[in-house]
């Protein structure tokens, strides 16, 4: 065995003393070649090495300090240098960004990363590299290097990739919520995250607006109230939108065409595509069932904005090539295509949101989505607005 | 495909006047419908003729000229013409009579100007909008009504008819070799084309100006009548519409109604007041369906309902093959039977 060691070693050795003789001795030709020659023996031998099983794969004794080092440089240094073009959004405050930010962190980023009031999970602890604690983090990198990391991951880490890369307005949320981390208590976490504190939740499930745990559709509905409010009636002015009240039909084609990547959204496709067929048709019976609650702002008050938006809602903008949106959206008296969805009532800022994105085509939806496409292909920007103005302030009766 | 083929079309049109002789030769139909050649109106028959005399006078000067070059290598006269002489075969048949003959030319086509161009004593207007990638067409009806028609115009055989041209969007050009010469559709500009359509018949209209995707694709049927049935069409087309009511008919006025079409289009006498497509109201009455495209037939509506995107590229109008068979095959009923 002895003998065999040093064998090797000679083996290994020699040629690396002699390459220097040769070198030092003026033939440099040859010494290159030996020199090759060595490179070629490590090539080979790490192969050997990974194909016999004996490179450590384990994950319990961590990486060398000096792997560690060489990633996390090779890391650091590329989420810099590549997050040199990304331009952020004007403000990321905003609290309707963060708000939508913090409903997918609890989804997708708490399990690894931690939450506030809720420590790091002993299963994840065990992991290489293990997720950091991301309020601790946070301070270290810029927004655009934040929104570089969680729109295309790290490899040769756990950290996924954002699953919707087109939709950026959505990388931004959680951009916009994670920096807020280190400074939020627990309660304030829940409230973001979580919505209806637990109080708020027994009350509404006492109010019979909640099903219980112990019917079907319970734990799958304790989710999606997370975001879309106790009865569906959405969170506040946000990009969240409210689902009570919408039709039946499109709430059910929406949900598939998110669970087949149809819809494209890195926040509602993974919780859509998690659900099965005849749970996906309970939630859209359920929530085409709740009442759409009262506009915040009415079509009666008359504000600059609302009229613009019921005249293109009701008439287009034919010389601009902008079809009316009210014979497919109502207000109408003649019926309407079940799948064209209702948008009276609809949180304003999801409104205009949707429309900037089936502009950009980053959309995505139902085998009907190419109507949208066409309709706003001309609107500007002044336009959407004034129109998500006149829908959101629309009630549902007036629009059926 | 049923799409015209540019045999039908007749090569001759399309490419205008000046190299229709050339593919005549070749066999082409000179007698097309859309054929500068074979003029069918006032305009067409003066731009026709001044052709004509410009071929000729091109003719004359080429084979004077011609000669005297043939005559001076090739002829061998007995008696040698002086200097003098030469000089005035040289300047009289090379530059003198060409000129003359090109400055009469000249002189009659300036005289031409002022006729086609004039606006006075029309019995008729119509209000032509060229629109990527069909025609939006206005009339005023006999009973002072403004009537909003699309992809076809028809006239009175022998009255003058002043035509507004405009574009919403981009330049097309109005053109009915068989009428008249072409005019410029500018977006902001109203431009005016005056047509005097000599003998009935069916003309056929192109843009005549690149415009996009499917400029190719944006043709119209001209017809021209006599002025009673003009009177009587125009009458016709200014009512509502009125649906044969079958039930498969009125499958498909509700489908219409429920899909929305009528953010787009117009059919009078029903709750589709769109404004972005042309007019429905009496589509199943006209010679063609998507601007020239199709025939029009019950089976060409379903097709281009359920395939727009495909038969026209870049079409302003969304296909609509997701909905199910039966509501396409009812649409096309309902559609094809607005006579
Ligand atoms: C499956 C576990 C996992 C999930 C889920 C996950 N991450 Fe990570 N994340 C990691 C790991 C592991 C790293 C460490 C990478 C390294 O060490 O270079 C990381 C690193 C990061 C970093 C860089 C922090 C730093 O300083 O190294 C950010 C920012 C981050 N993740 C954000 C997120 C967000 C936001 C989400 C949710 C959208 C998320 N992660 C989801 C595992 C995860
Ligand atoms: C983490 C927050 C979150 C949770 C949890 C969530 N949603 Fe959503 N949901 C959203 C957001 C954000 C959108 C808008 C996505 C977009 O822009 O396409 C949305 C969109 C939708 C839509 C499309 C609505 C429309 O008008 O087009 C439906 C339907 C929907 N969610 C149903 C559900 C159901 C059912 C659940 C529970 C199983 C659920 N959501 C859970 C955030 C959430
Ligand atoms: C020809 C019918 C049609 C017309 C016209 C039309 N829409 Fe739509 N619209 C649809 C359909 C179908 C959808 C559902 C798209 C999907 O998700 O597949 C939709 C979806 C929407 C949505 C998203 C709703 C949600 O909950 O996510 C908004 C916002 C919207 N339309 C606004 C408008 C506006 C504003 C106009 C007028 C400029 C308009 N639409 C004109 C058919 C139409
Ligand atoms: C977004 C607007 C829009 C919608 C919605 C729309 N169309 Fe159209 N439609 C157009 C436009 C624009 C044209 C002219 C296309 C061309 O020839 O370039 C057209 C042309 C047509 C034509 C041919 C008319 C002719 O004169 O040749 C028919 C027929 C038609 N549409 C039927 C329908 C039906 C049926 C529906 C509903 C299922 C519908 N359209 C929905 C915009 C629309
Ligand atoms: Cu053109």
């Amino acid at each position: 065995m002895f003998r065999l060691a040093r064998h090797l070693l000679h083996l290994i050795v020699s040629p690396v003393l002699n390459g220097g003789r040769y070198l030092i001795a003026g033939s440099w030709k040859r010494g290159l070649a030996l020199l090759v020659t060595l490179a070629l023996a490590a090539v080979v031998g790490g192969l050997m090495f990974a194909w016999l099983g004996l490179a450590s794969v384990s994950a319990r004794s961590g990486h060398w300090p000096v792997t560690e080092w060489f990633l996390h440089m090779a890391m650091r240094n590329a989420v810099e240098t590549r997050s040199v073009s990304v331009k952020p959004p004007l403000t990321l405050d905003d609290p309707k960004l963060i708000l939508k930010g913090a409903g997918h962190y609890e989804t997708g980023c708490s399990s690894c990363h931690a939450s506030p009031g809720k420590g790091q999970s002993l299963i994840v602890q065990q992991m290489t590299p293990m997720p950091p604690v991301l309020a601790t983090r946070i301070k270290e990198w810029t927004p655009e290097e934040l929104f570089w990391i969680v729109k295309n991951g790290v490899k040769f880490s756990a950290m996924p990739a954002w699953l919707a890369p087109e939709r950026e307005d959505e990388i931004w949320a959680i951009v916009a919520f994670i920096r807020k981390l280190p400074e939020l208590s627990s309660e304030q976490y829940e409230h973001l995250a979580l919505g209806t504190s637990a109080s708020g939740w027994r009350q509404n499930q006492e109010a019979g607006l909640l099903k219980g745990l112990d019917d079907p559709l319970g734990p799958t509905l304790a989710n999606c109230v997370r975001c879309h409010g106790a009865k569906g009636e959405g969170r506040g002015p946000s990009t969240i939108p409210i689902l009570a009240g919408q039709r039946e039909r499109y709430l059910l084609e929406s949900l598939e065409a998110y669970a087949n990547g149809e819809r494209k959204s890195g926040i509602m496709q993974p919780i859509a595509a998690a659900l099965d067929d005849q749970t996906r048709r309970e939630l859209a019976r359920h929530y085409a069932s709740l009442a759409r609650p009262e506009p915040a702002a009415r079509v009666s008050e008359q504000t600059e904005a609302i009229q613009r938006g019921e005249t293109i809602a009701q008439y287009g903008v034919p010389r601009q090539g902008v079809p009316s949106c009210a014979h497919c959206h109502g207000p109408r008296q003649t019926p309407r295509n079940p799948i064209y969805p209702d948008l009276s009532g609809q949180h304003a800022d999801y409104l205009t949101l949707q429309l900037e994105l089936f502009k950009s085509q980053k959309r995505g939806g139902t085998a009907y989505v190419h109507l949208m496409h066409s309709a706003v292909r001309r609107l500007t920007p002044e336009q959407m607005s004034d129109l998500a103005a006149y829908y959101a302030a629309q009630t549902v009766e007036a629009s059926q | 495909m049923t799409l015209y083929t540019s045999r039908q079309i007749g090569l001759n049109g399309r490419h205008g006047g000046m190299i229709a002789p050339v593919i005549a030769v070749g066999g082409c139909d000179l007698h097309g419908p859309q054929s500068a050649l074979s003029p069918a109106g006032v305009g067409a028959e003066q731009i026709s003729s001044l052709f004509w005399w410009m071929a000729g006078g091109a003719v004359l000067i080429w084979a004077v000229v011609i000669g005297i070059a043939l005559y001076a290598t090739l002829a061998r006269p007995r008696k040698k013409h002086d200097v003098q002489g030469a000089r005035w075969l040289i300047i009289g048949g090379g530059i003198v009579f060409p000129t003359v003959v090109l400055t009469i030319l000249l002189s009659y086509g300036l005289m031409l100007i002022p006729k086609l161009r004039s606006t006075g004593n029309v019995d008729l207007h119509v209000a032509v909008s060229g629109e990527m990638w069909w025609w939006r067409v206005r009339y005023t009806s006999p009973a002072g009504e403004p009537v909003e028609l699309a992809n076809e115009i028809r006239l009175p055989v022998g009255k003058r008819v002043s035509l507004s041209l405009t574009s919403p969007d981009v330049i097309h050009s109005f053109w009915v070799p068989s009428l008249s010469g072409k005019v410029d559709m500018i977006p902001g500009r109203e431009n005016t084309l005056i047509l005097e359509p000599t003998k009935p018949g069916t003309y056929r209209g192109v843009c005549a100006e690149y415009c996009g995707a499917s400029h190719a694709f944006m043709a119209f049927r001209v017809v021209v009548m006599e002025p009673q049935d003009f009177e009587a069409w125009l009458t016709h087309q200014a009512q509502p519409a009125v649906s044969s009511g079958s039930p498969s008919a009125r499958q498909g006025e509700q489908a219409f109604l429920v899909n929305g079409c009528g953010a787009c289009h117009t059919i009078r006498g029903t709750a589709a007041d769109g404004r972005v497509g042309p007019d429905l109201t009496h589509v199943g009455s006209r010679l063609s369906l998507g601007a020239g495209m199709l025939p029009n037939d019950a089976q060409t509506f379903a097709r281009w309902i359920g395939h727009t995107q495909q038969i026209k590229p870049e079409v302003r109008m969304p296909s609509f093959g997701m909905l199910p068979e039966e509501q396409l095959t009812a649409l096309a009923t309902y559609l094809s039977g607005l006579k």
